[in-house]
């Protein structure tokens, strides 16, 4: 018996030892983002003339909201463990499309809301339970894409969308505290997808599926109803997205936002959310999208052309997701 | 004889019926979509489809996806354009070949760090699409002396040299991967990759030809779709990848890998080639075939799998069977 206990208490000892260095290098993952972020905001404030100024750095925001927005948004998929939307520039233009198209004809805005967000809801929970029931992910998001495309093309004539008169430019107009409505709605739908997904039983859900579906199963967890929860807070993203693209643009066309999908997915996978699921945070995509926008608007403060802007992001990317990759992989070990 | 043929009319059955039905449903709704006239317009649409999509599809049955593609074929196409100097040929094989460089470094970083090759190509995408722009000056640009390309114009009863060369590209990709051991490899770390290491299957080197061939395919496929144009803007084929993922999907390729040859991808390209050359025939928008395009997609997959389940069910069935008696 004595033998037994201290044989347990050595392999106690060493799972904790082995659980504390992983969470460390994990966190090490973890506080890698903000720190570059930060680092990348001082180096540029002091080398790069007019990055600091409170203006510039509102227009930073102001650029990555529409992005950070769709990223937070589809975060909750990948965290479920079903990659992304391929998908997301289709859903937010019929957001955008809808959010106008009734807005200009009714002169409701609790009408454009109310269908907006109903219809994308609908569409999402509709893709959601296609997944659900096993289909892949990323075919059933790039034929519903494809659909959705196709059919606002061929409903609106491929024509320009225009609000008709209605009044809506104050959604991307109003300000507080010298910061314009859309970035508080960026900030404020951060912290309720957060929310969701650290503190309530939906988000834990999301997170244990995503993690290992099999034990989630085994544990009680329905794989089915969590993956709909998922994109169902995908949609919610995608149609505020559309809502304030639709206010910014003043206008829409179905052929508008074609790099949004990539864009937003380059800024889950910089934020170092996990392909495989299980690992992440919204709050980690919006700081993402958050870095590659500061990114581009240093390079383009020192006058470098569009294809040396796309380069360094690419480059970003590239080397981000490499990184965190091989910390992860480091951390398993 | 029955045995025999269960096989292939699983694996292409499905496309087949899809194929016939919509070349009937063409014939009889659209007059104007007849013979050598239509022939031609379908196979047309197989230069920068069908080659492009034969190169992600031999990442899809690694069980990878290249999603760079798009960005390889604007390079591509970039480089030929500012190349045309040198020639018509000289120009489309350098612009090639800096695909199959960009590819195989490409597979060899993916397979050397072991990530996922989604993610890794996200970041490539736009990386090679700033490439282009770079390349490109920041503008669109076009080939100076237009006789150069004039070969590419020509027409020889249904066919022109570069459908000529996209047929060659898919029959020497097909040959490729079902008669060689490089192409066996690719299918082995696709179809169940712990066994393929358990079995002594390098997995470098399969993941670099796959993305060599990948690089290779949307270079070929940019460099001839822009030398037959003339021009490139370094925006263009952004939606390339989405619509080559959907023409192997819609063929039967299996994004898990493994599963599906170049008898599938044909299937799915010509699928595709077919619908959006008989819509345009009959004055149809783009739009239309893509939305057709979409709804094929959904219910290929839906079909695949109903068909899927019911198999395992009859052969779950089948095995308790056999222990019950």
């Amino acid at each position: 018996m004595p033998t037994d206990t201290s044989t347990n208490a050595a392999t106690t000892a060493a799972i904790s030892n082995v659980v504390g260095t992983r969470t460390r290098r994990v966190d090490l993952a973890k506080w890698a983002l903000p720190v570059i972020l930060l680092v990348l905001v001082i180096v540029a404030g002091l080398t790069t003339p007019g990055f600091a100024s409170f203006d510039n750095l509102r227009a930073i925001l102001i650029n990555a909201s529409i992005v950070g927005i769709v990223a937070v948004g589809m975060t909750p998929v990948t965290l479920s463990g079903n990659f992304f939307s391929l998908g997301a520039s289709s859903s937010v233009m019929l957001a955008a499309v809808l959010f106008i198209g009734v807005f200009g004809g009714t002169g409701s805005l609790f009408l454009a809301l109310l269908v907006t967000i109903g219809v994308l809801v609908a569409v999402g929970v509709a893709q959601g339970l296609v997944v659900a029931a096993g289909l892949n992910p990323v075919i059933t998001t790039l034929a519903a894409g494809t659909i959705i495309y196709g059919l606002v093309t061929w409903l609106s004539n491929g024509a320009v969308i225009t609000p008709n008169g209605a009044d809506m430019r104050w959604i991307a107009l109003t300000s507080w505290f010298g910061l314009p409505l859309p970035i508080y709605i960026f900030a404020a739908y951060t912290l309720v997808t957060w929310f969701v997904v650290e503190r309530t039983v939906v988000g834990r859900r999301i997170l244990l599926i995503g993690a290992n579906r099999e034990s989630a199963k085994i544990s009680g967890t329905s794989a089915r109803t969590t993956t709909v929860w998922a994109f169902l807070s995908m949609s919610v993203g995608m149609a505020v997205a559309g809502i304030v693209a639709g206010a910014q643009l003043q206008q829409i066309q179905s052929n508008d936002l074609p790099n949004l999908t990539m864009d937003t997915v380059a800024a889950v996978l910089v934020g170092g959310t996990s392909i495989n699921g299980g690992e992440g945070s919204p709050l980690r995509s919006a700081i993402g999208a958050i870095l590659i926008v500061a990114l581009g608007n240093i390079m383009l403060l020192h006058g470098l052309p569009t294809g040396y802007r796309m380069l360094g992001v690419g480059l970003l990317v590239v080397v981000v997701v490499s990184v965190l990759h091989i910390l992860r992989k480091a951390s398993l070990k | 004889m029955i045995r025999s043929l269960a096989r292939p009319a699983r694996q292409y059955g499905l496309q087949v019926v899809i194929l016939v039905a919509i070349i009937v449903t063409l014939v009889i709704v659209a007059p104007t979509f007849r013979g050598e006239a239509a022939i031609y317009a379908t196979l047309e649409r197989l230069v920068l489809l069908g080659i492009a999509t034969a190169g992600i599809a031999v990442t899809m049955i690694a069980a990878e996806l290249d999603l760079s593609v798009g960005s390889m074929a604007v390079l591509a196409g970039v480089v030929a354009v500012q190349l045309s100097g040198l020639g018509l040929v000289p120009s489309i094989a350098i612009a090639t070949l800096v695909g199959i460089v960009l590819g195989a470094a490409q597979g060899w970083l993916i397979a050397k760090l072991g990530i996922n090759s989604l993610v890794f190509t996200v970041g490539t995408l736009i990386l090679l699409k700033g490439a282009a722009w770079i390349a490109a000056g920041g503008a669109p640009i076009t080939v100076t002396d237009f006789t150069i390309t004039d070969p590419l114009l020509m027409r020889f009863w249904m066919f022109s040299p570069l459908s000529t060369v996209a047929i060659l590209v898919l029959v020497a990709v097909g040959v490729f991967l079902v008669w060689t051991k490089w192409g066996r490899e690719i299918y082995a770390i696709g179809g169940s990759r712990p066994e393929a290491i358990a079995a002594g299957v390098p997995i470098r080197r399969p993941m670099v030809v796959a993305f060599a061939i990948a690089g290779a395919c949307g270079a070929l496929a940019g460099a001839l779709a822009s030398m037959k144009g003339g021009s490139v803007t370094p925006d263009s084929y952004s939606n390339l990848v989405l619509s080559c993922v959907a023409a192997a999907l819609v063929g039967g390729i299996s994004l898990y890998g493994g599963r599906g040859d170049m008898i599938n991808i044909a299937l799915g390209v010509l699928i595709v080639a077919v619908l959006s050359a008989g819509l345009s025939a009959m004055g149809m928008q783009s739009f239309v075939s893509e939305l057709l395009t979409g709804m094929l997609l959904l219910a290929v997959i839906v079909i695949e799998f109903v068909i899927g389940r019911v198999l395992g069910r009859r052969k779950l069935r089948r095995l308790q069977f056999a222990a019950a008696a």
